[in-house]
């Protein structure tokens, strides 16, 4: 039976619970009135079943948020997205020593060039069960052995590789689930799950591959089945499911700036062992879900478990760049939102982004850390955001830890129709911004002169009052700085808690926005790239185009650096130090190291004081010093590697393991290549 | 002191010098994770090494004055130019093979003008 329960509507800035999430939790409360949203319940737990509860967790032992063993077994490395490793036989000092200890191509890889699409892979290795499992952009999974790469085992989905929603092949990587009771004998005790392109999430026996015949249907769980409303697509299964507990907390990813009507963003709880669906959780009304679209989670997810609560990165809803479909409040829209694991309830919710007009998608899982502030240990999350933004809230209640101020932004130019644009959007105090995006970017005068004057003359074609600002459809747009290549993306926040020190990378990219009406969109569109060029957003009255602002030769036409790897003291919200990343690199030439790169991809962070992280250009993976920032090892790889580094420890050794698989975002260039390192025996 | 060798020597340097940092050049574009692999711009070393080889076969044999400063300027820009993509394409040691072709041009900058001649 399905329940709806709807949740009365309240303005998100004036909620200020009046008791913890715990307590509400504890006593089984409906949870605190919040904004428009529904969740549906399809197994609503029963008054004995929550009397049983409350016995259990008042029974149960603490969970702590950093695990007492190390641990890296899902995208983030642990739950609480901190990409944290106690292991610390690679320090500072001898991290210079590091070497390859294996490599693997896995052969699923493709450029474009030829009939299949360009590969993305992102995939964070996976270490459980003792072996390392990976997921490819051919949707495949690899069973490892994590000494010597040697396989154990694959598994092919057989899956169609059509590039149905996205511009190119990706893949995230897979999900572990292990059983609290494991029946010996049994199969599918330890189980691998990992989505498809074409909306079907896999689940296979960790220990031999083999399909779990009781998951789903025989091991394959169609989720397109509830794609129920505009379903222009399929609900795209890239990033691989949270796992928390017994459920498989499942987002999707779709096509963006195509339809301005498009699939709501439902995120679904699965049972880990049945495939059965639990719950859902809707971040749009019935009323704008008829008319807009998306508001998805296509990122990873955190949770912490002693609280009961999963933490989502709710993105923007359809389309992108224009929201006159959409001119009520749409409060959980481009969000953090934390709901119940049991139920899929809103237990708090924090916008990030009002009338979400610039595609600021919650990007990444936010960060789940214990933090010292003026002598106040805080149960905190602090969520990284494209607009280069870092919000620091209490994870138990959204209430902020340093002041998140409403200020005015700026309003449109009178050229877009039926838009509405917010007169406030959120701006924390601490930690200070990634990038000054206050002010419009200064040109970059080498790139202008050697353009002989192409940049100066694009940006006074572009409209800048700060980041805020609407696009538009006169001159060449609106400049965004940053706009949908962020800031931070997906690989999130790293935290080391014993100094409590937060670490990102961040990008300084400055792209352009212009919106055409209908007829001039038809006429003007010249087609597309990965994230870049025309857009239709059909049913709008509006098309758009996005570029990069770059000159005739492909340099940049703002000042460097272009990206940047920042340590933050969580107890002050002061940075600790910044320095640029990475290389840039163009037809092979590198750039001087003070321009730093863009950055995809996310950082490590181990006890032995090293960061470890790939996400720039130049395709190198490279070790730096916690404390200083030193850049102290690095190495080349086959392509850059947009993933997250995975650390872990297996017969006495620790290795380090990055995939490089590329992304056509930062450059032409992508890989099939895990590469491991180690220290020498 | 008219044997040909002397007059020659420096031009052979710079072919020495050409034909290095065209092997390497080859190395970096063709060999996994050179970080350059199959690059426009490691294509771009190749053939200006393939270039600077030539241009040295060319000098060691001209007879001529005018051809001869023509050559000279023609190398002396290729191997600013060469060592430069060098440096930005990180291949170190085609730059030390670039320094190397230069002493080789100023070795043949410093024969004796009648040898020109001979």
């Amino acid at each position: 039976m399905t329940t709806r329960l709807s949740l009365s509507s309240a303005p998100l800035m004036s909620f200020k619970p009046g008791l913890s999430a715990m307590t509400a939790l504890t006593l089984g409360l409906t949870p605190l009135p919040l904004m428009a949203q529904e969740v549906s319940v399809e197994n609503e737990p029963s008054t004995a079943q929550d009397n049983a509860s409350l016995e259990t967790a008042s029974s149960a032992a603490p969970i702590p948020l950093v695990p007492g063993e190390p641990i890296w077994d899902s995208f983030h490395g642990q739950l609480n997205a901190q990409k944290y490793s106690p292991l610390d036989q690679i320090t500072a000092d001898n991290v210079a020593d590091l070497e390859k200890v294996w490599e693997l191509h896995t052969g699923d890889v493709a450029d474009g060039s030829g009939d299949l699409p360009a590969t993305v892979w992102s995939a964070t290795p996976v270490f459980a069960n003792d072996t390392l499992y990976i997921g490819t952009p051919f949707y495949r999974i690899l069973a490892l052995d994590p000494a010597s790469g040697e396989e154990k085992w694959s598994f092919d989905t057989q899956s169609s590789l059509e590039a149905l929603t996205q511009p190119a092949l990706k893949n995230r990587g897979v999900a572990y689930w292990e059983a609290t009771d494991s029946e010996a004998g049994e199969p599918c005790q330890k189980i691998i799950y990992m989505g498809t392109m074409d909306a079907q999430l896999f689940a296979v026996d960790a220990d031999t591959g083999e399909q779990c015949a009781d998951f789903a249907e025989n091991g394959v769980l169609d989720v397109n089945q509830w794609n129920d409303t505009h379903d222009k697509w399929p609900l795209s299964l890239l990033q691989p499911p949270t796992v928390v507990g017994d459920h498989l907390i499942l987002g999707w990813a779709g096509n963006d700036w195509a339809y301005e009507q498009a699939p709501p963003g439902t995120v679904f709880s699965i049972n880990a062992r049945t495939g059965e669906r639990e719950w859902t959780f809707q971040a749009l009304s019935d009323e704008v879900r008829e008319q807009s679209g998306t508001a998805n989670v296509w990122t990873h997810m955190s949770a912490d478990e002693e609280l009961g609560l999963v933490y989502l990165p709710v993105s923007s809803p359809s389309p992108n760049y224009w929201g006159g479909n959409r001119t009520e409040e749409v409060p959980l829209g481009t969000s953090t939102t934390a709901v119940d694991i049991e139920t899929g309830e809103v237990v708090w919710s924090r916008q990030w982004v009002h009338h979400d007009i610039w595609d600021y998608d919650t990007v990444a899982a936010p960060t789940l850390m214990d933090i010292t502030v003026d002598g106040e240990e805080i149960p905190a999350l602090l969520q990284a955001t494209k607009m280069g933004f870092l919000f620091v809230v209490n994870r138990e209640t959204g209430e902020d830890v340093w002041p998140i101020e409403e200020r005015p932004v700026p309003s449109g130019d009178g050229s877009v129709e039926g838009e509405v644009y917010a007169p406030t959007q959120p701006f924390p105090t601490k930690p200070v911004p990634l990038l000054d995006q206050s002010e419009k970017p200064n040109v970059w005068a080498l790139a202008d002169a050697v353009s002989f004057g192409e940049c100066s003359a694009l940006w006074d074609e572009l409209r800048y009052e700060g980041m805020y600002t609407p696009p538009t459809t006169q001159g060449e747009g609106t400049l965004g700085y940053p706009i949908s290549a962020g800031g931070v993306q997906w690989g999130g926040v790293a935290f080391e808690p014993d100094s409590q020190t937060a670490i990102v990378n961040t990008s300084h990219i400055v792209q352009y926005i212009k919106l055409y009406e209908r007829e001039a969109y038809e006429k003007a569109d010249s087609g597309s790239g990965n994230e870049s060029g025309f857009a239709p957003q059909e049913g709008a009255p509006y098309g758009m185009r996005l570029e990069v602002a770059l000159n005739r030769w492909g340099m940049p036409c703002w000042e460097p650096p272009f990206g940047e790897l920042v340590a933050i003291d969580m107890t002050t919200g002061d940075i600790k130090w910044r320095r640029p990343m990475g290389v840039s690199q163009q037809y092979g030439f590198f750039m001087p190291e003070r321009w730093g790169s863009p950055t995809i991809g996310g950082p490590a962070v181990t006890a032995g004081n090293v960061i470890f992280i790939g996400a720039s250009m130049d395709a190198k993976v490279r070790a730096y010093s916690l404390e200083t920032g030193e850049e102290l090892w690095s190495d080349q790889t086959e392509a850059p590697s947009v993933s997250n580094p995975a650390v872990y420890e297996y017969e006495g050794r620790q290795y380090v393991a990055f995939v490089s698989g590329g992304n056509t975002i930062l450059k032409n260039q992508v890989g099939d290549q895990i590469a491991v390192y180690a220290l020498p025996e | 002191m008219s044997s040909s060798f002397p007059s020659k020597s420096g031009a052979i340097v710079l072919l020495i010098a050409s034909l290095t940092g065209l092997a390497i050049a080859l190395y970096a574009y063709f060999t996994p994770l050179t970080g350059v692999t199959g690059t426009l711009g490691a294509l771009v070393a190749i053939l200006a090494c393939l270039a600077l080889a030539i241009l040295a076969l060319l000098l060691a044999s001209t007879q001529g004055p005018g051809t001869a400063i023509f050559l000279r300027i023609l190398i002396l820009l290729g191997l600013g130019g060469t060592g430069f993509a060098a440096v930005l394409l990180h291949q170190w040691w085609i730059g030390v093979a670039m320094v190397v072709g230069l002493i080789g041009l100023i070795l043949d900058l410093m024969r004796p003008a009648r040898l020109v001649h001979s």
